[in-house]
């Protein structure tokens, strides 16, 4: 019974501990691949985020930026006088314009071509805006006014980088030797980069205008969306939890809503667009692309993520507050809504923000429900309205950028996005400092 | 129901100190959990480690064999000697350590695999045996040496998860024989076992003294005097009392030990 | 009368009930609350329950069911003669309804009479016209049965308003005069609420079952009508998708295979990726990882999970599809045609799926006992020894359950392969070509101009069947391997 280790001592050559044998080399080698391998995933899952954040910074920041040109100049009434007798009012107008922004190329003592057509491609046709402009002012007619003009969105492109004179390719909206121009322009301090706000607030423009385009209306239309969101999901999840987590009895009826609730939360978010559709839409004849109906049909997917978060808080609540409660006379009923509720509540909250989030950036139900190729062209309303009436949605508006043939329209798509994640970072910060503040460790 | 073999205790000399730990502290972040502990752990001995629950007798048999670096915020201070060699020397894998120092734990743990590859682990991965024949030679004596062979013959191939709990720990006792230790720890080995689950392996810790030198931790005192020829008694992070297990059920020196043999704390 | 209005009148009868219910006990105790059988607060809420929970239910089921028979008995009343060739009762029927808000919309904006919009028998021209100053889009010139239908519709609507907006009144008010004669101080007030309450819980929790239901009854119906149009065995076992564009063709080839291709040969490729990444980033978090730096990573991988998915279709689309071209496209590799391919769509899909495998994953190796590692490690093995061959293969059965709720994730994914994918249906095994998915044609064919009753429209329903069919089958097999798993160890 002494011979258990046939080969013990034939391995382990040198005896002692502090020198590795040839083995032992070779199985720290693999160990230490090994841990590469799983230091590698998760570079490359950091990667991946960078890259995208990255791309996203660098594509969208542009739609925050537009380029406008600053032209200061004064008409007289006679000027006026003299324009309002033409044929071609506004031509008259713009031709005033084009003298002043002459002047101030002059004036700068740069050496560059003007030419109408030139400025013309550049700024589009100003001679409107002015007019406009001194029909609602009079009293500043005969004093300096300075006009801030937006540039074509080529012009936009060339500042942004998008457009390079290598890419350049001469066309009825811009040539190559405009940019000689825009250099000039540039350097005098007369065009530069300024916030678009015609983005952050504007609401969508029709396919062939990228310029106008704006995300504004869309987050109005995800506002409302998100309003019926959380005063439907936020009370039917909590409901649902506490019937499932303190009163439901082991049945079949439980275990029935149990698994429903574990499915639902695995269908395909699509699915829930086909619902959305069939049943709001054909059915209930509510109307189509309402943020009223996008509400329901993200509330239907949304609850279980809730269901699910709000059962774990509760069940967090560690049963001898639920005793305690009993113990002094409260009924099981006032023992929850007294005691375990609130003391649940962070953690409901929490959960519900991140579901809201969830909800905020889902888009394909969106796409069944009509939220796409609307072009939401302004605000709602009024309240009733804004449920009720079309309108799109932040990730449908998205869609329906990059959906578009204009490449300048990605730009917006992109732009779109960094509005979106911002929404999606804050209501996340919101939930980690509600749990960093209300959580409690029984 | 044990003899003592009086013939190994009247022997004990120098030559043969396997473990020799000197002044081992042992720390869970600020907890002070092991304090100055020194004791000579001899081989071909079984060594008992008794003492009340939180006492430190777990934490210092993980520190013969390192297991306490898989938990971050344990640090060990103080040398312990495995054969003159100190094991927490910066040079010394862990690795190695433990393929010479195996140990046997609380719950029965086998590995969701079949018998055989429960037994067959530690071999493979210590490269001990060349030949299909010799793995087979492996398993079958290290099952013999755990007395499951019988038993467990005609399903090697089955889960070691389906056996009994009894069975489930001697499985383990033959998959730490197999790596072929020259020390076999055993921390509380028959907690979780019925009494005849319990008798079979106090047995077989008997048998084990022939080849290794064996520590044994419990929380039976009666266990302790039945298995051991040495015994340590731990209290509050302290090596109270450590000699012959006789000498210490029947005339300690200590008053905590006889406190705590007597039944007065613990 | 707005439903705003019907609702807050509701609600203030409530309010009235609670204040009146509590009022009323407190004085026939003299205002000594110790007398009653609960709190004073219980019978005011018994009040407000009874007022506020009829009469929503009411005007809910009314809501749902009013335009159901509306509809119904409006359409039934058109004659056959006034659909024309080639239309259908329900396109006629949207028209009606188009017609009938123009008339609401007019008479809002004063455009026309409350008179003249139920009258308007004569000058069609005249109606229309007024209509589109209104600002209402009526298609073509509105005939005359269109008209009387959608003055029917009208009439019948606001006469059905009227008559919801009284009853809900009335069961309001019947509810808050039966409730307020209880009102005794021995009567069981808590009790009779915490049993309505309870009720209330038990109709929250069935809103899943509600949901399930619909989804199951909305797919059922429309596929049942699709297999109608067109012949089910084409659908399963057709090898070609070439929907006509006119939504009315029967030259229309709707087979499924192209598009299950599709979604697999995508989802396959998402997992490649997936896997292994998530796989071997949840052994470093959970194995090897020092607080330090899994508190850093760990949100860092699911920053990834919390992005939307149209952000990672424009990835898709515009940065990751560009670059596989300039790699593999004509310029470089020549395997390429355009930035929309399988490739495109697997790889981003894949890198939206890694957090998603590392978490659970993360979750399931956490939960193999460390009693299992000690045991590894008390026997000399190393940690990549006891992760490979004792950890992983204790937690296999929760791994793969984790794949398969990806691979579910990944099949019903639509936004990526809406824009990454490309529309072209094909069997083929080039990675780089376009190929397109169930879901991307659920997308495009609910969302362009074919008529809902066309089998164009319809295959959308069938198709949605099938997507919700693989993946509940997925996740139920999933779930059920997890939970397996789980109590193994617990």
């Amino acid at each position: 019974m002494t011979d258990v280790t046939p080969n013990a001592g034939g391995n382990r050559a040198g005896n002692s501990l502090a020198t590795q044998d040839a083995r032992t080399k070779r199985r720290n080698r693999a160990e230490a691949r090994f841990k590469a391998y799983g230091l590698t995933a998760i570079l490359v899952g950091i990667f991946f985020l960078v890259v995208l954040a990255v791309s996203i910074i660098r594509s969208g920041s542009p739609a925050f930026t537009r380029t406008v040109v600053d032209v200061e100049f004064a008409l007289s009434q006679a000027q006026i006088n003299e324009a309002e007798e033409q044929l071609f009012k506004t031509a008259a107008y713009a031709a005033f314009f084009t003298d002043a922004l002459k002047r101030q190329i002059d004036e700068s003592g740069m050496e560059v071509a003007v030419d109408e057509d030139a400025i013309e491609r550049i700024i589009g046709k100003p001679g409107s805006t002015i007019r406009e402009f001194f029909q609602a002012n009079p009293d500043r007619i005969g004093t300096p006014v300075t006009f801030e003009l937006a540039a074509s969105s080529r012009v936009d492109g060339y500042f942004n980088g998008r457009v390079t004179r290598e890419s350049m390719q001469d066309s009825r909206f811009l040539m190559a030797g405009d940019l000689d121009l825009v250099d000039a322009l540039a350097e005098a301090g007369v065009i530069r980069s300024s916030i678009n706000w015609t983005f952050i607030t504007g609401a969508d423009s029709g396919v062939d205008n990228p310029g106008a385009a704006g995300i504004g209306a869309s987050v109005v239309g995800s506002f409302f969306m998100m309003l019926v969101v959380l005063v439907l999901s936020l009370p039917i999840g909590v409901a649902a939890s506490i019937y499932l987590e303190e009163f439901a009895p082991r049945n079949r009826f439980t275990d029935l809503i149990e698994v429903n609730i574990s499915n639902l939360a695995a269908v395909p978010s699509i699915v829930f667009g086909i619902l959305g559709l069939a049943i709001f839409i054909q059915f209930a004849h509510l109307p189509q692309s309402a943020p009223l109906v996008g509400g329901l049909v993200l509330t239907l997917m949304t609850l279980p993520t809730i269901i699910i978060s709000t059962r774990a808080s509760l069940r967090a609540v560690p049963p001898s507050i639920r005793d305690a409660a009993l113990g002094v006379g409260a009924s099981k009923m006032q023992s929850v809504f007294h005691h375990v509720l609130p003391l649940a509540m962070p953690g409901i909250l929490t959960g519900t923000i991140i579901g809201l989030a969830q909800a905020l950036g889902e888009t394909a139900p969106l796409l069944l429900i009509g939220m796409v190729g609307f072009v939401a062209r302004g605000y709602p309303d009024g309240i009733v309205s804004g449920f009720m009436d079309p309108n799109s949605a932040m990730p449908a508006q998205i869609y329906t950028w990059a959906a578009r043939a204009d490449a300048s329209f990605y730009e917006k798509a992109w732009g779109g996005i960094i509005v979106l994640l911002v929404f999606l970072l804050t209501m996340n910060i919101i939930a980690i400092i509600l749990r960093r503040r209300f959580e409690r460790r029984w | 129901m044990y003899d003592a073999p009086n013939l190994a205790e009247s022997q004990v000399t120098q030559d043969n100190i396997k473990i020799s730990a000197r002044n081992v502290q042992v720390f869970y972040a600020d907890t002070h959990a092991i304090k100055d502990v020194d004791v000579d752990i001899l081989d071909k001995t079984v060594t008992a480690f008794i003492g009340p629950s939180g006492c430190g007798k777990s934490t210092f048999l993980r520190c013969i064999n390192r297991m306490n670096d898989t938990i971050d915020i344990c640090k060990v201070q103080g040398d312990i000697m495995l054969d003159g060699q100190d094991i927490y020397d910066k040079r010394v894998d862990p690795v190695q350590l433990r393929a010479k120092v195996g140990m046997v734990f609380q719950k029965p743990n086998p590995f969701p695999k079949s018998i055989y590859d429960n037994v067959a682990y530690g071999p493979r991965i210590h490269g001990l045996a060349r030949t299909k024949a010799d793995l087979d030679e492996i398993v079958e004596k290290s099952l013999r040496r755990a007395a499951l062979w019988n038993e467990a013959k005609d399903r090697l191939d089955q889960p070691g998860t389906g056996l009994s709990g009894g069975q489930q720990q001697r499985l383990c006792i033959a998959r730490a024989v197999a790596t072929a230790p020259e020390v076999l720890l055993m921390d509380e080995p028959c907690s979780a076992l019925d009494p005849i689950a319990t008798a079979q392996v106090e047995e077989l810790i008997d048998e084990l003294r022939q080849e290794f030198s064996v520590v044994i931790v419990t929380h039976s005192m009666q266990q302790a005097a039945r298995v051991s020829q040495k015994t340590a008694f731990f209290h509050l992070g302290h090596l109270v009392e450590y000699g012959e297990t006789g000498q210490i059920f029947t005339n300690p020196e200590d008053e905590r030990t006889e406190s705590y043999i007597t039944g007065r704390i613990g | 009368m707005p439903l705003i209005w019907l609702i807050v009148i509701v609600l203030a009868i409530a309010v009235a009930g609670y204040v009146l219910g509590r009022s009323r006990v407190m004085a026939a105790t003299g205002g000594d609350s110790r007398k009653l059988h609960s709190l004073p607060s219980y019978y005011g809420y018994n009040v407000a329950l009874k007022v506020v929970l009829p009469s929503f239910f009411l005007l809910l089921v009314w809501l749902l069911v009013q335009p159901v028979i509306v509809n119904g008995t409006v359409a039934a009343d058109i004659p056959q003669s006034a659909i024309p060739e080639g239309s259908s009762r329900d396109l006629i029927m949207s028209e009606v309804r188009r017609t009938a808000e123009g008339l609401d919309n007019a008479v809002a904006q004063g455009i026309m009479t409350e008179d003249f919009a139920t009258n308007a028998r004569s000058d069609l021209n005249d109606v229309t016209q007024r209509l589109k100053d209104a600002g209402q889009i009526v298609t073509a010139q509105v005939t005359q049965p269109i008209l009387q239908a959608a003055q029917r519709y009208r009439i019948m609507n606001d006469t059905g308003n009227l008559i919801l907006s009284l009853l809900v009144i009335l069961v309001a008010a019947a509810g808050a005069a039966w409730s307020l004669r209880e009102m005794r101080p021995e009567f069981r007030a808590r009790n009779v609420v915490e049993r309505v309450v309870k009720g209330v819980l038990v109709a929250a929790a069935s809103v899943a079952i509600l949901t399930t239901l619909g989804i199951v009854l909305s797919l059922v119906f429309n596929t049942i009508e699709f297999f109608r149009l067109y012949p089910a065995g084409d659908f399963f076992f057709g090898t070609a998708w070439s929907p006509s564009f006119t939504g009315r063709g029967g030259s229309s080839e709707l087979g499924v295979l192209p598009l299950l291709w599709g979604t697999f040969y995508i989802s396959i490729v998402a997992l490649l990726v997936a896997v292994p990444v998530g796989l071997f980033a949840a052994i470093y978090l959970s194995e090897y990882a020092s607080p330090r730096v899994r508190s850093f990573a760990k949100p860092m991988l699911e920053v990834l999970a919390g992005i939307p998915t149209i952000v990672y279709g424009l990835f898709a689309l515009l940065t990751v599809g560009p670059l596989l071209v300039a790699v593999f496209g004509k310029d470089g590799l020549g395997w390429m045609q355009a930035g929309t391919a399988v490739m495109t769509a697997g790889l981003v899909m894949g890198v939206m799926l890694i957090p998603f495998v590392s978490s659970l994953s993360d979750d399931i190796i956490n939960a193999v006992p460390q009693a299992m590692r000690d045991g590894s490690y008390g026997l000399g093995a190393t940690k990549s020894e006891t992760i490979r061959q004792v950890v992983l293969p204790a937690a296999l059965p929760g791994i793969v359950g984790a794949i398969l709720l990806a691979a579910s994730r990944a099949i019903g994914e639509t936004m990526i392969v809406v824009l990454g994918a490309g529309a072209a249906a094909r069997l083929s095994l080039n990675p780089f070509e376009a190929m397109t998915t169930v879901t991307a044609k659920i997308v495009s064919q609910l969302t362009g101009d074919a008529d809902f009753a066309s089998p164009e429209a319809l295959v959308a329903f069938a198709l949605g069947m099938t997507l919700f069919v693989i993946t509940l089958g997925l996740n139920i097999f999933a779930l059920y391997i997890v939970r397996k798993y789980r109590e193994q160890y617990e």
